[in-house]
């Protein structure tokens, strides 16, 4: 089980007194906060992509991620996430297999469409194709980091001729991918089909949706033969803010909430941490309530924590990063650890990746012979063949 | 079992909007249960959803009562829903509540629109504004709407309120009985089978009662006969038929998307 922080670089006033930070003060804050993380013992650091105001998430993540595995030695570097809808898969592809050979092979992706409609036409693409543009664009991707001299045609870009992804992925073995979605059920859907991680989110709705999300995506998974539903990769994401003294976090989160992008001036603190996984308290509040997560979610591999939002100053951040790091997360990895089933995997790692492969056991994308998925494909083209025949 | 669930908007203490949505609720239970159907009702009052609501506005967290009072809606076989007018249009959180709805939540349903005003010059809110949002959703927005300003309240049958409400709430009876054969079905005669096949239902009993009793002065002389009367080629009467009307956006409203066997199978999004 990894545990980690992720950002998506807002700059935002703090409300209590006012200031703003510079865009130059908010990336270099990032990269001390990242920094600051792997001091503290967590697992992984994962980084938005952005290309508008008020957010400095970088426009590529790999830029970003690049500078921060240069300054660090262990911790796995991520995105939350990187856009499927907008970004070329062919820069992807070249850009996180090269971040990958820098890093050690430190590094994965979270998969995401985004979700603010101007964005799209910037990139010379239609918000309404969101769906079949994360469709094509992954299953390009995938192929991309699989097939050497890759001969593809779509929809979206032009066709490739002979193309093979410089440089090829460090041991033949690509960076784990987590696709992410709050609420559409073709990503879990996609997720499944390819044998990927699903990352939910998990910060704005309450935990029932995210739960029926993780459900279609486990039980998918398991349809297509990678493993069990109880086996497959699952990341959820979080939000606390701490003090040893809870009536202290809440008098001094308040005002942050209460002003925060996204649903500040709309729910009531105490609300939104009743339906919402926000939890503010002391850490054994945290502790309490995140380790009940597997409860609906099942075993799973992930958890991040949205700390450095809302206009919270990096000193207070960097505070909340060693609270989680000296209190919660050692308690959470000892309360996941209990009863978890020995066959439930971790996290992948690279390591962990390259072994599967050397193995053979590499997911296969719609599931192998012998599963249901398999047979039920097989049966659906059979009919089809059977109508096609009887119309001639 | 037919479920009416109303959404109404009464926002003081004696609302004349509660007071017609009850009415209204009343006399379209009435109409159904003398047809033979069992009939729940569920009146949902906006207000207090009022501050959900604007939550979900702002920062798309969907308070559990919402998510409740939105899931009646979704199965609701007949929907009646009642606003106040404010210069001439419905009030905002009434029409919130609709701009918030899934989008398909009221596909197939037969939807009684209602409205309540100072003066009549405001009864086209309901024309203007309610109707093209019921549309909008997919609902079956029901031709004739009930509305009710200051003087209608005065009593009496020249008002004319009361009788307005009974021919309103019969469309509403007549088309949620042509859309749920079985309703009928279930609850009456012996000789007619409880799960009868769209559109081969045998004679369907009428309803003869008269709300109210004798001494209801406003309902008297006013036929209370469900105009629906079975298929249409025995009755030669009614154009509805029980089946298709609906049944295509009814089944993608009940779908769970979130179902493992119901999901599109990859395969078909990747187009292989």
């Amino acid at each position: 089980m990894e545990f980690g922080i992720f950002t998506i670089g807002d700059v935002t006033t703090d409300p209590t007194n006012g200031t703003t930070p510079t865009e130059h003060e908010r990336i270099q804050a990032t990269v001390t906060i990242a920094k600051h993380a792997e001091e503290a013992g967590l697992d992984v650091f994962a980084t938005g992509q952005h290309h508008n105001p008020p957010f400095v998430a970088p426009a590529n993540p790999p830029v970003l991620l690049a500078n921060i595995a240069a300054q660090t030695e262990r911790i796995q570097l991520s995105t939350a996430t990187t856009l499927i809808t907008t970004t070329d898969p062919v820069r992807i592809a070249e850009d996180y297999s090269y971040l990958q050979h820098l890093a050690g092979g430190r590094v994965d992706l979270t998969m995401g469409r985004g979700n603010t409609g101007p964005v799209y036409p910037w990139f010379g693409k239609d918000i309404r194709q969101g769906i079949p543009l994360a469709v094509e664009n992954y299953n390009l991707l995938y192929r991309l980091w699989r097939e050497k001299n890759l001969d593809w045609e779509g929809n979206f870009r032009t066709p490739l001729n002979s193309f093979t992804v410089t440089p090829w992925p460090l041991d033949e073995v690509p960076p784990f991918v987590w696709h992410g979605s709050i609420r559409s059920p073709e990503i879990a859907e996609q997720a499944a089909y390819y044998g990927d991680g699903f990352f939910h989110n998990n910060i704005f709705w309450p935990t029932s949706h995210t739960a029926r999300m993780v459900n279609l995506y486990r039980q998918r998974y398991e349809y297509y033969g990678h493993g069990r539903a109880d086996q497959a990769f699952v990341g959820l994401g979080g939000q606390v803010y701490m003090h040893k003294d809870s009536q202290q976090a809440v008098r001094e989160f308040r005002p942050y909430f209460d002003n925060a992008p996204v649903y500040g001036h709309g729910p009531s603190l105490e609300d939104f941490t009743a339906q919402t996984p926000l939890t503010v308290g002391s850490p054994q509040e945290v502790i309490e309530r995140y380790a009940g997560f597997r409860e609906w979610a099942g075993d799973y591999q992930r958890q991040m924590f949205l700390m450095d939002h809302a206009g919270l100053p990096l000193k207070t951040v960097l505070e909340q990063i060693d609270i989680l790091g000296e209190e919660v997360v050692p308690a959470l990895r000892k309360e996941f650890a209990a009863n978890r089933p020995a066959d439930i995997p971790g996290a992948p790692t690279h390591e962990w990746l390259v072994a599967r492969h050397r193995a053979g056991k590499d997911p296969v994308p719609g599931g192998a012979p012998g599963t249901r998925a398999y047979a039920d494909r097989l049966a659906a083209q059979e009919e089809a063949q059977k109508k096609a025949a009887a119309r001639s | 079992m037919i479920e009416i669930v109303a959404v109404s908007t009464g926002l003081s203490e004696d609302s004349t909007t509660t007071r017609l949505t009850e009415r209204m609720l009343a006399s379209a239970q009435t109409a159904l249960e003398a047809a033979g159907a069992t009939v729940s009702t569920t009146h949902l009052n906006v207000r207090h959803l009022a501050k959900a609501l604007t939550e979900l506005t702002v920062s798309g967290l969907p308070a559990p009562q919402l998510e409740e009072a939105f899931a009646a809606v979704a199965r609701a076989s007949a929907v009646i829903t009642v606003a106040p007018v404010y210069k001439g249009a419905p009030a905002g959180i009434h029409t919130l509540f609709w701009q918030l709805v899934d989008d398909a939540s009221l596909a197939g349903t037969p939807v009684l629109l209602g409205a309540t005003g100072g003066t009549p010059r405001h009864s086209l809110a309901i024309e203007s504004t309610m109707r093209p949002m019921i549309s909008y959703l997919k609902g079956y927005a029901l031709p004739t709407a009930v509305f009710a300003a200051t003087d209608d309240w005065a009593g009496g049958a020249q008002s004319g309120l009361d009788a307005r409400i009974q021919a309103a709430t019969d469309q509403l009876a007549e088309l949620t009985l042509a859309l749920n054969p079985g309703a009928v079905a279930a609850g009456t005669a012996e000789d007619t089978p409880a799960e009868a096949p769209a559109g081969t239902a045998g004679e369907s009993p009428r309803a003869t009662g008269t709300r109210g009793g004798e001494g209801t002065s406003a309902t008297e002389g006013y036929d209370r006969t469900i105009p629906y009367a079975g298929p249409a080629e025995e009755s030669g009467k009614s154009a509805i038929t029980p089946s298709g009307m609906g049944e295509r956006a009814r089944a993608q409203r009940d779908r769970d998307e979130f179902d493992p066997e119901q999901i599109t199978p990859f395969a078909d999004l990747l187009g292989q």
